[in-house]
């Protein structure tokens, strides 16, 4: 019963800061600008409120920094050659190459 | 500098040398940033042709891919500014799709989430992604419908982590320019990545 009470009143203060707070739309713009600015106060504050009672936003901030953070690693991967042939420069444009560097040799 | 004159078939036996230790290397490294083969290739030869140039200035200071990356790094940053000279912003700029149907609800929250489009648990770290080959191929599949000055401004931020008044200077942007793009790339790619790896993976 105690719990019951408990759960209604979490539902109910949760819904009320739903409606107080800036919507999802908004809140994924800022979590955004949050990877490329100091947001403000009060933005940042909204945004915590919000992440806090809304899983979706919460994942998708998570998932901007997956994204962010794979990237950058793999921008900086150290080359495994053998792993990607798909990627590897054409026979044609290595030709290619090796004649301009001989012609400007 | 007691170093010998270096003579053109030395400097040409080094060419041989760079293409068979490093340019494919090179080639990857910059296809991964311009998503397109031929601006790559370009790249790489104006990456060996530069160094063939500049080699007295090396020395054979570092290690000699780490001194081409850094050349070639120069090679992709002129080629997205090449891109934005051919195609200069106007009054109208095509920032990218705002996706507005995430957000359309017909019931009382218009603005959230509407469920079908709402991210879910993608149970995933970076280390595993890396190693994800095919994964890679999704990424850049998503970002390839993108406006190019979008894309480009996302992978200058997320990829190579520059600075936001550097990219705008690169792709003559102003700041407020830049957050709508890189917040519409965001949103588009991992939507795009969620439909298209993170469903069929578990």
């Amino acid at each position: 019963m105690a719990d019951n009470a408990y759960d209604k009143l979490k539902h109910s203060i949760r819904y009320w800061l739903l409606r107080k707070l800036p919507t999802c739309q908004q809140t994924v713009e800022k979590i955004s600008q949050s990877m490329d600015r100091k947001l403000t106060l009060r933005e940042r504050i909204n945004l915590k409120l919000h992440i806090w009672i809304c899983a979706w936003c919460q994942w998708y901030m998570e998932h901007l920094q997956l994204i962010r953070e794979s990237a950058r690693a793999k921008g900086a991967e150290s080359p495994d050659l053998n792993s990607t042939p798909t990627s590897a420069l054409s026979s044609e444009a290595r030709e290619r190459i090796k004649r301009k560097l001989a012609g400007e040799g | 500098m007691s170093q010998v004159q270096t003579t053109p078939d030395a400097l040409s036996a080094d060419a041989g040398r760079w293409l068979e230790e490093h340019a494919d290397y090179l080639f990857k490294y910059a296809s991964f940033r311009l998503r397109d083969d031929t601006a790559a290739e370009d790249a790489v030869q104006e990456t060996f042709l530069a160094a063939l140039k500049a080699y007295e200035k090396y020395e054979g200071r570092g290690s000699e891919r780490t001194w081409l990356v850094g050349i070639l790094k120069h090679k992709i940053i002129d080629h997205f500014r090449k891109v934005e000279r051919e195609a200069p912003i106007g009054e109208d700029v095509d920032e990218g799709p705002e996706h507005t149907a995430f957000f359309e609800r017909s019931d009382q929250w218009a603005g959230h989430w509407n469920p079908d489009h709402a991210p879910s648990d993608w149970h995933a770290t970076p280390a595993e992604l890396i190693e994800r080959g095919d994964f890679w191929k999704v990424f850049n599949d998503c970002l390839s419908p993108l406006p190019q000055r979008t894309a480009s401004a996302f992978t200058l931020r997320e990829v190579d982590g520059l600075k936001s008044e550097e990219i705008c200077e690169i792709l003559s942007i102003s700041v407020n320019n830049l957050w709508v793009m890189l917040h519409r790339a965001r949103l588009h790619l991992r939507n795009c990545l969620e439909v298209n790896w993170f469903k069929h993976q578990h």
